[in-house]
């Protein structure tokens, strides 16, 4: 199999859901004394080596990768670098 | 791949075991240049590979079984005149396995038996804390796999450097305790909760030693059928490789950097550093106890330090026979392995099973419904040779008998008495705010934001809590599981440890070890205990370290025999040092009990209003690496001692009292002595308590303070309900024991010496300073 | 009587299925532990089955988010199976990863065929083990909690088991759970007041408490909470105070169950 896409997809708690690793982030980062964190989100980057195209990677967000209850997704295409 | 050996001299010969990481000394290499000269050609990397992991310290344990020379002459294998001597002289007809396999296993109810190990990652866990945490709880849950037991329990004793270390002082390289300390407790939680195992027990303490040098212990417990404890691999057996696919993790850790293999660096980056995967243990884990119960294998081990070649070699030698491997059988994560690579790599989640051939089928087929990979790689064979093959090609060839007979170690040991300055301090008037800085000095606040992550009832057989009392938020010495559903008897797991007296005298620090690990056992109704120690220690090449070593191990023997308490299995980590000195000497002892009926256990949280309270046991002037003298800042010198044939019939008869439903609360006295405990047991409780410092049974002329804090071993404090005074009292005639006060209306902890108060505390403030809010 | 079966379903990383069968089989029936392989491949038919239970763990590590892959793959791999036995009105339980499980598969609330709700990461953002109560609020839809009494304690021990309800359509979800009588558990005071979101006794931020919910039909029942960690008094946190009181408050559930299926089959 000669794969030449990479799929970068980034899944977020949507705005407004709590985040909790944010926040507990946050807390771990003020008590270091990096007090000018105003705040923080995480996200979880899911790297896919595939040749579905854009459509069908965003199936497997809706389908699997991302709860559509509390999550968005971000799909980015980043090309393979030619091997030769 | 041939490595020139034969006719080369002492530095080649000590250049190519640096370069290539063997850490052999120059006899061992000599002693591999003749057997190779007797054989007329040098030997393969893959056979170089083979003695370096067989003759490593963390394999065959040279200091232990080695020779050692101290002042009063030479000491011939410390492991068998100490420790081990120990379970041969009391030669106790329930235990079933010791120092022979993976775990100890001792016998608990009908053809069931209970295994037991307890296994550091210190270095591990220093460079990558949550994989180095994980991979130590994977890695002794595969001991107790590897004598064919079904894993029920972990328990994990963790040290580190302060939390508030400064920043600035913090050596280059070395990750910050705090940061050390949050991935190693999420390593240790996310194996043990994944894999479905009750994390049941365990400690934490801070030193600033730990501070390059974290210690992580990892202790898994587990059940095993004695009928299908099966060790009897012969010719013609095959040899199953199972789990997760070998790669290059953790071969000489940094082998990576040198030359020859820096093309494939790149590539490999990052391996080096084991997460693990404990979902792929578990699948592993059905399979054997599946291959177990139809009685498919004829052995097992587990790949742990040296993989296959460590693995096959005691295997082979075990059964007197020989082995074919082939290694290109052996399933890869990167293609480009040399042989040797995959020889000696210790990738984790992989276990090695013996198989009659006429049941290979089967065994292939339970792997495979748990989705788990099992490949055959080669057979035992009857000449006493191990055999390598890789593609064909004979890459190795060794004679397994002298592959065993590795050259004797001699350490040299010296002993230095260590006097630290005398605590030099008037008794304050009110002892209220030392307590009150006591309980939330680190090592003895409250661990319940950590014990909470872990899961500790999975399995619906933790039936005594690591936390107890009316708000769920008090300490318990000892956890009890009831693991048959048919059965009431139980399983009593504590433990014993304090570093603190291990800056004084190695010796009694071993023997408070074992005293604190027996007694935090009984507190709760076990009996019938078995031990397991775990050395962490400086480097056994230097002899203060050794002087120091040899103290704590003698003291082992003195201390468990007295105690009746067998050793069962034990390990030893002894190059915790780094640029910044060596850890402080620090045995952990930990403690298997059992309890013939779980209903009887007893908690440690006052039950009642208006009982008596009694202390077992003589208080000495015994402050020296007290908690108290600690807050006061110092260390002193007067260090607990033991008198174990005293302590064993106070324990014998607090048992006794228990069994007859005598008594309703029951704590053990440690960091903090009787103030810490008493204050312990009324937060439990939230039932007030007052005390008389002056019907304390002492030894000598003490200060009152002395009296409170001092940390003097074998001792209890016991709640009684007055009805039973006489019952109690007549039990006890004969051991040391007073009633030094009453449970109360109020919602105080007060503490009189005659009629002076020395303590006044609400059981809310002693909540809140035991929770950390001080 | 026919001869009563469970089928305790577990998938790699599921770990609490074997307390979960002693507790099923305390009642006299038989409860199979199944892994889902077989289902898959064919080899075995759910519909062989009186009742189904969805046991704790980390099926599949929980990777991507508890429970999501083994929801996921039941519903493409056997989604027909589990609709007829759903039709044969043959119960389901689902506890602590089975509950996510059936919250991810679609299954639960069950207004519609697909995910509706979520199980979050706990407000607390860590995994935490302790004993909460609950308040029993169901009106007699759920077919698991009859004759329950009001107030429960038993233990939690999840990472991830704050209910979330679609953003912006929280009341109007709300009410429809409440309209159907779909409410089951919320964690409450000893008392069987609802905490109110207040932590630890919602122990993971949960809306509006809710511990346990049931599909319209009270057939299927989703619990955070362990029940077969608190079958017996020996297993409750402080027995040693207050005595051994025989079976503890998970016993019913399981009772329930069995009791369900021994009077329809």
């Amino acid at each position: 199999m000669c794969i030449n896409m990479i799929y970068e997809v980034r899944i977020s708690y949507k705005p407004g859901v709590q985040d909790p690793e944010g926040e507990s982030t946050l807390e771990g980062l003020r008590a270091l004394g990096f007090e000018k964190v105003e705040e923080v989100r995480s996200a979880k980057l899911y790297v896919i080596k595939s040749d579905y195209d854009l459509q069908q990677i965003e199936e497997m967000c809706k389908r699997l990768l991302a709860n559509p209850i509390s999550q968005d997704y971000e799909i980015r295409e980043v090309k393979q670098h030619s091997s030769r | 791949m041939r490595v020139k050996l034969i006719g080369i001299d002492a530095n080649q010969l000590l250049e190519i075991s640096e370069k290539r990481q063997l850490s052999l000394n120059l006899e061992e290499m000599k002693a591999i240049q003749s057997y190779f000269s007797s054989l007329g050609r040098d030997p393969t990397d893959v056979e170089l590979e083979t003695f370096a992991q067989t003759w490593s310290e963390h394999c065959v344990h040279k200091t232990f079984k080695g020779e050692i020379l101290t002042k009063e002459g030479k000491i011939n294998n410390l492991l068998k005149s100490t420790i081990a001597r120990v379970t041969k002289e009391l030669n106790c007809e329930w235990c079933f396995s010791v120092f022979e396999d993976n775990a100890g296993i001792v016998d608990f109810e009908g053809d069931i038996g209970v295994a037991f190990k307890v296994e550091t990652h210190n270095h591990p866990s220093a460079i990558e804390p949550f994989g180095g945490a994980a991979t130590g709880v994977g890695g002794v849950i595969r001991d107790i796999l590897g004598v064919w037991g079904e894993p029920i329990a972990n328990t994990d004793v963790l040290c580190f450097g302060p939390q508030d270390f400064p920043y600035h002082k913090l050596p280059k390289g070395t990750k910050h305790p705090r940061f050390i300390s949050k991935y190693v407790i999420l390593g240790i939680g996310a194996y043990g909760n994944n894999m479905g195992i009750p994390t049941v027990n365990g400690a934490i303490l801070f030193d600033e030693s730990y501070v390059t040098n974290p210690l992580v212990f990892c202790g898994t417990v587990g059940l095993v059928p004695k009928s299908k404890y099966v060790r009897k691999g012969k010719p013609g057996d095959i040899l199953v490789l199972v789990g997760g696919k070998t790669g290059r993790d953790g071969i000489h850790g940094v082998t990576f950097a040198s030359t020859e293999l820096h093309e494939e660096a790149e590539e490999t980056f990052g391996t080096a550093v084991q997460i693990g995967d404990p979902i792929e243990e578990e699948k592993i884990k059905r399979g054997i106890i599946e291959v177990r119960n139809r009685q498919l294998g004829s052995a097992i081990t587990d790949l742990g330090g040296g993989g296959l070649s460590s693995a096959v070699g005691e295997l082979a030698r075990l059964f007197n026979c020989g082995a074919i491997v082939e290694l290109d059988k052996v399933p890869l994560k990167y293609p480009k392995m040399s042989p040797w690579e995959i020889w000696v790599s210790e990738s984790q989640e992989r276990m090695l099973l013996c198989v009659p051939k006429e049941n290979l089928e089967e065994v292939l087929e339970i792997f495979s419904d748990e989705n788990v990979e099992a490949t055959p790689i080669g057979e035992f064979i009857r000449e006493n040779k191990l055999n390598i093959y890789y593609k064909g090609e004979l890459v190795g060839q060794i004679d397994v008998s002298f592959l065993f007979n590795e050259i004797k170690a001699v350490r040299k040991a010296v002993w230095k008495e260590r006097r630290h300055p005398e605590a030099k301090f008037s008794m304050p008037d009110d002892l209220t705010l030392d307590l009150l800085k006591i309980l939330s000095s680190p090592n003895v606040v409250s661990k319940e934001s950590v014990i909470r992550t872990y899961d500790h009832e999975v399995k619906a057989m933790t039936v005594l809590k690591p936390l107890q009392g009316v708000y769920n938020d008090a300490p318990s010495d000892a956890a009890v599981l009831k693991p048959l559903y048919n059965s009431w008897k139980g399983i009593v797991i504590s433990n014993g440890i304090n570093p603190e007296y291990g800056k004084i005298d190695p010796y009694w620090m071993a023997a408070s070890a074992i005293d604190e690990a027996i007694r935090n056992n009984v507190a709760v109704g076990g009996r019938r205990i078995a031990l397991l120690d775990n050395f962490c220690w400086g480097n056994p090449e230097k002899p203060e370290n050794m002087g120091g070593l040899v103290r704590a191990a003698q003291a082992c023997y003195d201390i468990a025999k007295a105690f009746e308490t067998p050793f069962i299995s034990g390990k030893d980590s002894l190059y915790n040092e780094s640029s910044a000195g060596p850890v402080t000497p620090t045995l952990l002892i930990s403690a298997i009990g059992i309890l013939p009926d779980v209903r009887k256990a007893v908690s440690m949280d006052l039950k009642e209003k208006n009982s008596l309270v009694y202390i077992i046991g003589l208080t000495f002037d015994e402050l020296g690496g007290s908690h108290y003298y600690k807050v006061h800042g110092y260390l002193g010198n007067s260090v607990p001692k033991v008198d174990a044939l005293r302590a064993k019939i106070q324990i014998d008869t607090l048992i006794r009292a228990m069994d007859k439903g005598l008594i309703l609360s029951c704590h053990d006295l440690s960091e903090g002595g009787l103030a810490v405990a008493a204050a312990e047991m009324a937060i439990g409780g939230n039932i007030g308590l007052e005390i008389d410092l002056e019907r304390v049974l002492v030894r000598g002329k003490l200060r009152s303070d002395h009296i409170l804090f001092s940390e003097s071993n074998s001792r209890f404090l016991v709640e009684v309900a007055e009805k039973n005074k006489d019952a109690f009292e007549e039990l006890f005639n004969g051991c040391p024991y007073s009633e030094i006060g009453v449970t109360t209306e109020s919602d105080e902890l007060i503490v009189y010496a005659s009629s002076r108060k020395l303590i006044s505390s609400t059981i809310d403030d002693l909540r809140k300073a035991w929770q950390g809010g001080l | 009587m026919r001869d009563i079966k469970f089928c305790v379903l577990r998938g790699p990383g599921t770990n609490c299925d074997i307390e979960t069968k002693v507790s099923l089989e305390h009642f006299r029936c038989t409860a199979e532990i199944l892994h889902i392989n077989k289902l898959i491949k064919g080899e075995r038919s759910l519909l062989d089955y009186h009742g189904l239970v969805i046991p704790g763990g980390f099926s599949y590590g929980d990777r991507v988010r508890s429970g999501a892959i083994m929801g996921k793959t039941l519903m493409k791999k056997i989604g027909n199976e589990i609709k007829k036995f759903v039709e044969e009105e043959k119960p389901i339980l689902g506890i602590c990863n089975g509950f996510q499980v059936l919250v991810e598969a679609g299954m639960l609330p069950g207004f519609k065929e697909e995910q509706e709700v979520a199980l979050g990461t706990n407000s607390s953002s860590r995994f935490e083990d302790r004993w909460v109560y609950l308040v029993n609020e169901n009106r007699g839809n759920c077919i698991f909690t009859r004759n329950l009494k009001k107030v429960l304690r038993m233990p939690v021990a999840h990472g991830e088991g704050k209910l979330i309800l679609p953003l912006g359509l929280e009341e109007e979800y709300l009410d429809r759970l409440k309209r159907n009588d779909q409410i089951v558990f919320r964690y409450s005071y000893e008392d069987g007041t609802p905490a109110l979101g207040k932590y630890p006794h919602n122990p993971n931020g949960s809306i509006f408490d809710i511990a346990g919910i049931c599909d319209p039909s009270g057939l299927i029942l989703g619990m955070m909470p362990h029940p077969e960690r608190a079958f017996h008094w020996i297993t409750y946190p402080d027995w040693t105070r207050k005595g051994l009181k025989g079976y503890g408050d998970g016993y019913v559930i399981f009772e329930n169950m069995v009791k369900y299926v021994k009077d329809n089959f």
